[in-house]
This record gives structure tokens, sequence and C-alpha cells, in this order.
């Protein structure tokens, strides 16, 4: 506990002592951890391996776009709302994906956010195709508030949704519905027996995963200035997945390093060598194998001993 | 064009696709059946197999040459993957397998990028394929038909292996009880790399046989694993039977899909899975989960 109050005032100090690239390249850590760590809900606490994450990321990117393009909507207001749409959605995906089980489950939400793909592709008046949607702006408000339109006025912005997402996360996954989910985690049949009903669990963890999945999305769309098919792309969905595994699933903090790892290393390799994805593969390849507990595990392991 | 030469003509087209996506969902409901794998990697294979098939042909000018040379290469790496990298983690969930079979996608994806390039390549068929038969005075193109042909003569292959020969009746003993046949004095790991290595290779026949059609580019392996996918879900993991089926019910969906409702085709088929997936959870042959 006490960490993570440090590591918070260093990320809120942050912006003040970087270089404003550095602060630019933090925020978007900072999207992407929250991405990461939404999707850690599903995967690390319910073992619900989703494949297609990148539709929440899409969805909420796209929703975000549109509402400020074409609404007067204030900037934070088109954040949440983009998020809870984003999170209804979800509630449909969560039905139809939990009928499977297992691998099955994975490939239906791979299935949806390839739907989606090609929809992107289709949808030319709200998505705008292959183009994407550019130009959106950060509008003012609400009470004509301006802070949000400066590079570090949005990433406090980013900084308090993470924070925000992150204490929300916490308290659901120590209450008990999120007993539950570590129930259906490690033995679905006798979670059933207890007298709960798993489908509905599932259902709203997906949504929820979902939510915060698209805030992130969201914040992503105003941040970079467009939303384009590339962030609902398959490849992306596993990439996200890699962050959650190599930082550390079942943790919520972890997959945030990851994210954080990743980014870090995508900057840096990007300056040698174009064949990022090559050292991503073999990297992922070596963590799966020999450090299934991620980062994040390995640091544990470290301190404890 | 009268009704039933473009029934027949359609029907001819649906088959030669449900042979390409027979080869893509086979490789992956055999591993899956026997080793309990999602092999993520699938329709990398199929795209390693087409670049394979288009050096092949390239260097020794023959294009059946390719057909032999692709997938017995890309089985090569499959089954070495096996051994090195999947074998270790038998003993881990299958959570294990999804992902580390992501995890080479992507390696495997990058490797293809350097050594062919980003450009798509073209394969070019021999005169006897590359020609054009009149059907009901309608062209039509021969290299379709040979696909079909191609299809038919593969599943009956399959199924003929797997029920008379005496590897066989190994594999389906391991995907059984592997450890009865294990005690019973048979290698269970040179059977698993074994079909590790045919479905890689399977899959790959498919890219060398799709490349003269789509030619051979970096973005083969998302469509083709999604494909796959929805065959194996459709039909049923595991069952052999049930990707043959699912190939042709999806192939049909695809092409009248295409013809009739070209804005909804893709739709059609995931809408096709949803249905099958309401009806029946574990797929249609599939054993209920």
């Amino acid at each position: 506990m006490r960490g993570l109050v440090i590591a918070a005032i260093l990320l809120a100090a942050a912006p003040l002592g970087l270089p404003p690239f550095a602060t630019t390249l933090l925020t978007e850590a900072l999207i992407l951890g929250l991405l990461a760590m939404s999707l850690d809900l599903m995967v690390g606490y319910t073992r619900l391996i989703s494949f297609g994450h990148a539709a929440a990321y899409g969805l909420g990117a796209y929703a975000c776009g549109d509402l400020l393009i074409h609404t007067r909507l204030p900037l934070p207001f088109a954040i949440f709302l983009s998020a809870s749409i984003t999170g209804i959605v979800g509630i449909g995906v969560a039905w139809v994906c939990t009928l499977a089980k297992g691998v099955s489950f994975s490939m239906l939400t791979l299935a949806f956010a390839q739907l989606l793909y090609a929809i992107a592709f289709k949808w030319t008046a709200v998505t705008g195709a292959s183009d994407g949607l550019a130009g959106i702006p950060r509008r003012v408000g609400p009470f004509g508030l301006t802070q949000f339109q400066t590079r570090n006025g949005y990433y406090y912005l980013v900084l308090g949704c993470l924070l925000g997402a992150y204490a929300f996360c916490r308290v659901l996954v120590r209450s008990p519905f999120g007993a539950v989910l570590r129930g259906i985690r490690e033995n679905e049949p006798k979670t059933i027996s207890l007298g709960y009903n798993t489908r509905l669990c599932k259902i709203a963890i997906v949504a929820i995963s979902f939510m915060l999945g698209g805030l992130s999305g969201a914040l992503y769309a105003p941040f970079a200035g467009f939303a384009n098919t590339d962030l609902l792309f398959w490849l992306f969905s596993g990439q996200v997945l890699i962050m959650v595994i190599v930082g550390g699933q079942g943790t919520l903090l972890g997959p945030i390093v990851g994210a954080a790892f990743f980014m870090l290393l995508e900057h840096v390799l990007s300056q040698y060598t174009d064949s990022w994805a090559l050292f991503f593969g073999l990297i992922f390849i070596g963590f799966i194998t020999f450090a299934p507990d991620g980062i994040w595990g390995l640091f544990r392991r470290r301190v404890r001993i | 064009m009268d009704f039933l030469p473009f029934l027949l003509v359609q029907c001819l087209n649906a088959l030669s696709q449900a042979a390409l996506l027979f080869f893509l969902g086979v490789g992956l409901t055999l591993i899956f059946g026997i080793m309990r794998i999602v092999n993520f990697a699938h329709g990398t294979f199929y795209m390693l197999g087409a670049f394979l098939g288009y050096s092949a042909a390239h260097l020794s000018g023959s294009f059946w040459f390719a057909l032999i040379a692709g997938p017995i290469i890309a089985g090569g790496v499959g089954a070495a993957f096996e051994i090195g990298l999947l074998r270790p983690l038998y003993r881990r969930g299958d959570s294990a397998f999804l992902m580390v079979t992501f995890g080479l996608t992507l390696v495997l994806g990058d490797i293809t990028r350097l050594l062919w390039g980003v450009d798509p390549l073209q394969i070019s068929l021999p005169n006897a394929l590359g020609a054009i038969v009149f059907l009901f005075d309608e062209p039509f193109p021969t290299y379709r038909l040979f696909l079909a042909a191609a299809g038919i003569i593969v599943a009956v292959a399959i199924w003929q292996f797997l029920e008379r020969t005496r590897l066989g009746l190994l594999i389906r003993a391991t995907s059984q009880n592997a450890e009865m046949v294990h005690a019973l004095g048979v290698n269970v790991n040179l059977v698993r790399s074994g079909i590790f290595g045919i479905g890689c290779g399977l899959a790959a026949l498919g890219g060398v046989l799709a490349a003269p059609m789509v030619t051979a580019s970096l973005g083969m392996a998302g469509n083709a694993i999604i494909d796959a996918f929805v065959i194996v879900i459709i039909g049923g993991m595991g069952s052999f039977l049930g990707s043959l089926l699912a190939a042709v019910l999806v192939a049909f969906v695809q092409v009248f899909g295409t013809y009739y409702f070209p804005d909804f085709a893709l739709a059609a088929m995931y809408l096709l899975m949803l249905l099958v997936l309401m009806i029946r959870p574990g797929g249609l042959l599939g054993k209920e989960i």
C-alpha cells in the first residue's frame, strides 16, 4: 500500500520533471496500462482468456471520436459516455461469448473483434472506413474548463481515470463478487454447485472489463487525435494479452507495469530495428515458458527472499 | 443465364472454396482433438505454406514440386516447434498453449516478412491448370475444379489413414487415453510431434493451393486463423467429419452470401456460427460441453 502511494505521487509529479515527449509517451503508457488492467479482470481473475480485447478499445475510441466530432459534448462527458456505450455493447458480447467455455470462448471473442474490424471497414459514415476518423478535437468544458486541452492537463485526466479505475477494480476483486470470480477461475462446476449463477457473473465481469477497456480507448482517441481500424486489429488484441501475461496476471498492477514495459521496449527497439514483432514474440514465449507469473511475480519473489 | 446452370457453377465455386477451408480447419481440429492444443499459429503456417510454395515453384519451375515441398518444410517447422517449445508445457493449462502459439505467430510472421519482403507474390500455374473450361457455355477456371477434386482426395485420404492404418489407430488411441498408449510401449511424444507436424503441413498445403488465386501475402495469416477457428467451432472441436461438414457449410454461405447480399457476406458466416452455438454449444458434431 505504501509503495502504491509513492508510485502515485511519483506519477503525479512526473510531468513537472520530464521533457514534453516523455510526458506524451507516459500518457500513452498509462492509457495502455488501463486497457491491460481491464483485460486482467477477465484473464487473471476469472480465467476468461479474451483474444478480442481490441474490440473494447476500438469501440471506445470510435464512440468518443464520433461524439467529439459530431456533438458539442465536453471532453470528459464524451469519454465517460463512450465508456458506458462500450460497457452496454459488452453485455451483448458477453452474452454470446459465454455460451462457450475454455478455448472456444477465446475464439468467439476473437471472431467478434474481427466482425467489428470488418464492420469498421464498411460503415464509412461512422468509422471513416480505411481512412479512420481524423482531427478528433479536445472540446472545451465542462464550465469552460480548458485545462484538459494541454499536454500536462490531459496527462492528469488520464492519470485520474487510471487511479479511479484501479481503486474500483481493487474493491471489486476483494468483494464477495470477486471471490465468486476466483471460484469460477479455480473450479467452475464447484462454484455452480455452491449455488452461484456463474454465467451471470461472467457476463457481468466481461461487461465491466469492456467498460474499462472502452474508457481507455475513449481516452486514446482525443489524445492521438485520430481513430482507425488498427485499434481493432487482432494482433493488437494479442499484444494487450501479452502485456497482461508479461506484467503478471491476476495482480491488476502487473499488467500496468507490463504495458509500460512494452511501450518502452517498442520505443527503444524501433530505433534499432523494424522487427519488433519478432522480439515481442520471443520475449512473450520466454515469459510463458520460464516465468508464468510475469514481471510482477519475479519482483515479488525477489522481494520475499 | 438460366437458374440451373447458375446454381451448378456456384455450387462448384463453393466446393472449391470448401476444399481450401477444409485444409485449414482439419489440421487445427486434428491437433486439438488429439493433443488438446489450440494452435494459434495455424493461420501463420497457412501463410508460410504459400510463401514456401512460391519459392519452391520459383526455384524448381514446377507447381507440383511446390505442392509437395511447401507442406513438408512447414510440417517440419511445426514438428520442431512442438518438440522444442510445446513439450515442456504439457503439465500446464490449455491457455499456456494458446499463448505460446500466439508468440510463434508473431515470430514466424516477422521471419516471413524478413525472408520474402512485404509485397504479395504470385505463383504461376502450369498450363493444364491455368486454363478455362466451359460449363453450360459459361467460362469456369479449371483450377477451381482441381481444388474441389484435391479437397475430396485429401479428405478421403485422411479418413482412410485414420481408420485403416496402424499409425491412424495409434493416433486415435492417443486422443482417447494417452497414458494407456504410453504404457503399451508406444512413444506417445513421437505421435504428438508427428500429428502437430501433419496438422501444420495440411494448413501449408492449403496455403500453397490458395496462393495462385489470392497471391501469397502477409495478410493471409489473420484471415486464415479466423476462418479456421470458425470452422472448428461450427464443426465441433476435434471432430474430423465436423470440420468437413463445417467447411462445406461455411463455403456455401460465403459463396451464395457474396452473390445475394454482398455487404453482409462476412456477417453471414458469424451468424451461422452463432446459430450453431446456440443450438449445440459444442459444435455440430462435437461433444457437449
